[in-house]
């Protein structure tokens, strides 16, 4: 195995150009970016050269994002150009796929894997290059896999062919490094805070590797806020400061301090808040059990204290927050509270701001959430309140009528306090609340934290900067889920957290979640099977009533029918897969058995080309949805009364009949296995070798990471146009299916489809979040379905409730889905 | 150009107007085309515009909820609400307490079953409403073999289809529902906290909005709306018949989105929908006017929706976009995605 390693990964140090050290790999000249009036970068040049290793640094909101962005081709300057080795690119030709051909490849911060495909096929996705379509492509990605990652970081004990969502995110963060520096022609990495989640040892490995690779001739472009690392690794320093280059030279002329000072001021928060409002004893949230069974003790956070909440990123800190905020009900519950509380998010865009609203509308909810849903809203009695909490954020009360979204970052943050000051709470929660702020409003920040504690509120508060925790009485750290330990006073130094939170081994977490009742395992697995077993019953019952049904003849007489259902229900499953919903699926059948029933047997040819302009506007119906970004559910609504429209102009009343040989595809025979039985067994091998091809794999990375398959130079808008066009070619084949197998065609044949199909897709297992294809069971629960009409039949029930049957077995099969299913996903 | 810009800000603040401006444009070509249009013409559209409004805003309030919420049961609720009221009060006005007392239950029953779904089990609002359509569907079926035959009290059918000095009684009720739904939105404090859910629901969340009830309570208010149009509906057609909701489904969510209310949530117009409804009927009535076949008029209609949501898709897009650099991370997010 470390042989096999060794040589591919002299394979693909032979695959970098022999640059030699120093020579130009990218530059960039005269960036400029503006967003509306705001400029985020400000005439930066920016040069790279073959074994550079570039530390980028700055504070949060200087630009480097926007700057990266613009290297990788994910975003356009207002101004400026971009070379290769001197040769000169225009932008308008310049995105991620053009970019990654260059050989440039990020690592992004918030991570690019799409976490229901496999470490193998998550590498496939940054270098589909290598892949045939032929059985076995995967072993391919596998072996790469497994020496990239033994490469950078050896012994990390990461299975290829493990599921990413099932990774850590420490494990997640050095897939995909080692994705990115395994990809053949690779010229540059930039790795946007790469350690943030990594402990110390693998932080060594990958600046060791680096190094390595430097020597090689490989390029980095490394960002940190942790400037120790940047002086360890970098050979040359960038600092960006509001958009404009502040300083750049070498390492050598470099020292942390001077690196902060240039970056703008003191970063540190002076400590100015002395806990003597504790005297105060009077307590407001209590921590016990398991989550403090570190330390031997309850924790108390009392009036007039700021605790801050530290450890490794996803140790349990942000968890704490929201339980805090949202306690249990039950009694003995680890987390109490004896009074309200206010949430002062720090990712803003996604937890905090209301974006249609204007800066007071922002400020106001705090207190009207609070208050009756009755009751009458003023603008002005708003008005006054806000202006109270806005003045002591020095928040200039004339910006109140504007959009919140033209506020810069740290005026945002500004709102979200005075919404939480508003709501007048005796807790407030504050989770990385300075992310993305600029120096000076931080600063403004900290006196303002100090403040509302010294008038008697408690404050937790949940950072990411290491330094800010000078600024708190008290400090949890957090590792694998719980308290480990407690620091208070003096004893609070960058040191001892980051002491603490590698003290404990991480699989702590692990083995609490593991621990969740079997029941529930027990039950995901009876829903998983619900397909087979319903099937199994649906026959036994059937077979019982009336033993003829057991026959060839029998089976092929119930099941024929199903096929249909079958069909459409594979076109569904595709859509649903790309987390969308097609609500025109049955009437686009219905139309199709209408254009083979009256245009394709009168005039073949005519006929062909309707089919073939059918599909096309089904496939571009995906392309509108995914290049417009409009609700699925709406628009392909829409289209189902063009369909349907389309064939009553076409067929007012049902009639038509089947061309010859469309009826011979149906009603061939072996004799010994009913036709319909191997024509749905077709169906779902075709359905599997489509997902298991390298077209599956992107089909799927976008149903569940759409972002990461565009950041790895993947088109959105092809493979929306792809995935209709397959979901077309299989609700293509349900309509002709129905036309052969009635021998005749009615444009609403095919409505009933649309539901079902849903309920089957849902009864296979997969999910309607997307990016999971189930062919076997979503065949299976199809089949089961379209029986239900014949077992009512069976059973002397009214063909009436034949809707409510169906409508009732997925609402119950998607209540158990929600019940047994982890419920993370809901927030 | 001042002006120009000072124009286009206020009609992104009052994107009913867009609709408002089609009906009047449509209406001049009508009576300049042909000359049969007249006030008493217009008086027809808006009495059939009236049915569309209710359940129009009754969609508004469950698509404002955000996340693409929508209530595809309107259909069936309607059906079956017409149905229910032959049953209930069988042609006798002594009866429509009961009538009217059924109509209600039934919207609050369906609407109540509609948020469990949707609320408390988690299931994507579209499915959750699509299966509860069809477990009324076949209660719509017993019902309409339980009917003995088709009469209709007569005050409900002057409610419905009577007039006052020549304005249709619905257009009363539809436009002053349409007044109390916007002072709701406006001025009302679950108005706020229903446009705070529909835009961000963590925001909400985090922002101690307690969003279950909020959320339920657009689609409790949703199915009572679509059951009492239904029981209208029955009294002004003079019956019921299977089916006979059908329409509302796409034309209520037409509606919505074509009188400026965002499909991605968070911003709600009664008058927009309002407005559109009676563009919709106008629509409709022209296609019937020049003869088009039924085939013909239900393409019209399709792809005027997808053509209203792709342009205004773009137009949520562009002001969705983060306009502010500093916050690096969300400007190339692939949007809002449902999770």
């Amino acid at each position: 195995m470390s042989q096999s390693a060794v040589a591919d990964q002299d394979r693909a140090a032979a695959k970098v150009p022999a640059a030699p050290i120093g020579q130009s790999v990218v530059s960039l000249t005269g960036i400029t970016k503006s967003f509306g009036p705001t400029l985020a970068n400000t005439g930066i040049d920016l040069c790279v050269g073959a074994g550079d290793v570039i530390g980028l640094v700055g504070g949060n909101g200087a630009g480097k994002s926007t700057l990266m962005r613009i290297l990788c081709g994910a975003m356009w300057p207002t101004l400026g150009s971009i070379s290769f080795a001197g040769e000169h690119v225009n932008f308008a030709d310049y995105g991620t796929a053009e970019a990654q051909r260059r050989g440039i490849r990020m690592v992004h911060q918030e991570l690019s894997l799409c976490a229901n495909l496999s470490v193998a096929e998550n590498f496939f996705l940054e270098t589909p290059q290598d892949a045939a379509t032929r059985p076995g492509w995967r072993t391919v990605y596998k072996a790469r896999a497994r020496a990239a990652l033994d490469a950078v970081f050896p012994g990390n004990g990461i299975d290829a062919d493990a599921e990413v969502g099932h990774l850590s995110i420490a494990e997640r963060q050095m897939v995909e490094i080692a994705r990115a520096a395994a990809t053949p022609g690779v010229r540059l990495i930039v790795l946007d805070e790469p350690t943030s989640s990594l402990d110390l040892d693998r932080s060594k490995q990958l600046r060791a590797f680096i190094r390595e690779r430097a020597k090689a001739g490989l390029a980095f472009i490394f960002i940190s806020h942790k400037l120790q690392e940047i002086i360890d690794i970098a050979t040359e320093i960038v600092v960006l400061r509001n958009g404009r280059t502040a300083w750049q030279g070498q390492v050598a002329d470099a020292s942390i301090g001077r690196l902060v000072q240039l970056m703008g001021g003191d970063a540190n928060p002076v400590h100015q808040h002395a806990v003597s409002a504790a005297s105060a004893q009077d307590v407001l949230v209590r921590l016990s059990g398991p989550l403090t069974s570190e330390l031997g003790r309850d924790i108390e956070i009392v009036r007039g204290e700021i605790v801050g909440l530290a450890g490794l990123e996803g140790s349990g800190q942000k968890e704490l927050l929201h339980r805090i905020f949202s306690p249990d009900r039950k009694q003995n519950s680890e987390v109490t509270r004896h009074a309200q509380a206010g949430f002062i998010a720090g990712d803003r865009q996604k937890e905090g701001v209301f974006p249609l609203w204007s800066v007071l509308g922002n400020i106001s909810i705090g207190a009207l959430a609070r208050r009756p849903a009755l009751g009458l809203v003023s603008d002005r009695a708003n008005r006054e309140m806000a202006a109270g909490a806005a003045g002591k954020l020095r928040l200039d009360d004339s910006r109140f009528q504007s959009n919140i979204t033209e506020l810069s970052g740290g005026n945002q943050q500004k709102a979200l306090v005075a919404r939480a000051l508003v709501a007048d709470t005796p807790i407030i929660l504050l989770d990385d609340p300075t992310r993305g702020v600029d120096i000076a409003t931080k600063q403004d920040f900290y006196r303002l934290c100090n403040e509302i504690a010294r008038s008697g509120r408690a404050l937790v508060w949940h950072t990411t900067e290491d330094a800010e925790l000078l600024a708190c009485d008290r400090v949890l750290v957090f590792a694998g889920g719980r308290i480990v330990r407690e620091l208070t006073g003096d004893a609070i130094t960058e040191s001892a957290v980051v002491g603490a939170s590698f003290a404990q081994p991480a699989d702590r977490l692990a083995a609490a979640r593991d621990k969740d009742a079997p029941a529930t395992r027990l039950g995901r697995r009876l829903v998983d099977a619900a397909p087979f077993i319903g099937l199994a019953a649906v026959l036994a019952v059937m077979v019982s009533a009336n033993p003829a049904v057991a026959s060839i003849f029998g089976l092929d007489l119930l099941l024929m029918p199903a096929l249909s259902l079958v069909l459409v229900t594979a076109a569904q499953m595709f859509i649903v897969g790309g987390s969308e919903i097609d609500l025109g699926v049955g009437a686009f059948a219905g139309l199709v058995s209408v254009l083979s029933a009256t245009l394709l047997y009168d005039q073949p040819w005519l006929g062909a080309l309707a089919l073939a302009g059918a599909l096309a506007a089904y496939a571009g119906l995906g392309g509108v949805i995914q290049a417009r970004k409009i609700p699925a559910i709406v628009v392909t609504l829409g289209a189902s009364f063009i369909w349907v429209g389309l064939g009553y102009a076409l067929q007012p009343t049902p009639g038509g009949a089947s061309p010859e040989w469309l009826s011979a595809l149906f009603s061939w025979s072996l004799g010994f296995v009913p036709t319909s039985i191997i024509l749905i067994a077709a169906v779902a091998l075709i359905v599997f070798v489509i997902d298991r091809l390298p077209l599956g794999v992107v089909l799927r990375g976008f149903g569940n990471n759409p972002t990461a398959m565009i950041r790895s130079g993947w088109s959105p808008t092809r493979y929306a146009l792809v995935r209709y066009l397959i979901a077309g070619l299989f609700a293509g084949a349900a309509g002709l299916s129905l036309t052969a197998i009635n021998t005749a065609s009615d444009i609403n044949s095919g409505n009933s489809f649309t539901l079902l199909s849903v309920a089957a897709v849902v009864m296979g297992g997969c999910s309607l979040l997307g990016g999971i294809i189930s062919p076997v069971g979503a065949v299976a629960g199809a089949v089961t379905l379209s029986l239900i009409g014949a077992l009512l039949g069976t059973l002397n029930v009214s063909s009436d409730f034949n809707a409510a049957t169906q409508g009732l077995i997925l609402i119950a099969l998607l209540t158990l889905r929600s019940l047994t299913a982890d419920r993370r996903s809901e927030q | 150009m001042n002006a120009l810009t000072a124009f286009s800000l206020w009609t992104q603040r009052n994107r009913w107007i867009w609709a408002a401006i089609g009906v009047l444009l449509l209406w001049l070509v009508l009576s300049i085309v042909t000359n049969r249009f007249s006030l008493s013409s217009l008086s027809g559209i808006i009495l059939s515009a009236s049915f569309l409004t209710i359940v129009g805003i009754g969609q508004m309030f469950v698509v404002t909820t955000g996340r693409g919420n929508i209530d595809l049961s309107v259909a069936s609720v309607i059906t079956l609400s017409a149905f229910v009221a032959l049953l209930t009060i069988k042609g006798q006005d002594a009866n429509l307490a009961i009538g009217g007392a059924a109509a209600i239950l039934l919207g609050l029953a369906v609407g109540a079953l509609n948020s469990l779904l949707v609320v408390v089990l988690g299931i994507p609002a579209i499915i959750a409403t699509l299966a509860t359509g069809y477990v009324l569907a076949t209660a719509t079926l017993l019902s309409n073999r339980a009917i003995s035959g088709f009469s209709v009290s007569p005050a409900l059918k002057y409610l419905a289809s009577g007039r006052i000095s020549g304005v249709p009684i619905m257009a009363v009720i539809a436009i002053s529902g349409v007044a109390a739904t916007s002072f709701v939105l406006r001025y009302t404090v679950f108005g706020q906290l229903l446009s705070a859910v529909g835009q961000n629901r963590t925001a909400a969340r985090l922002a101690a909005i307690r969003t279950g009830p909020v959320i339920a309570s657009a689609f409790i208010i949703s199915s009572v709306l679509a059951s009492l149009n239904g029981l209208l509906l029955g009294a002004y057609i003079g019956g019921a018949f299977l089916e006979m909701g059908q329409p509302y489904l796409l034309q209520s969510i037409a509606a919505v989105v074509l009188g400026g209310t965002l499909i991605f949530g968070g911003s709600a117009t009664a008058v927009g929908t309002l407005f559109a409804s009676i563009l919709l009927i106008l629509i409709v009535t022209t296609m019937q006017i020049i003869g088009l076949p039924p085939g013909a008029q239900d393409i019209v209609q399709g792809v005027v929706v997808i053509f209203v949501l792709a342009l205004a898709g773009r137009q949520a897009m562009t002001r969705r976009a983060p306009v502010e650099p500093t916050d690096g991370d969300a400007a190339m997010s692939a949007g809002d995605r449902q999770s």
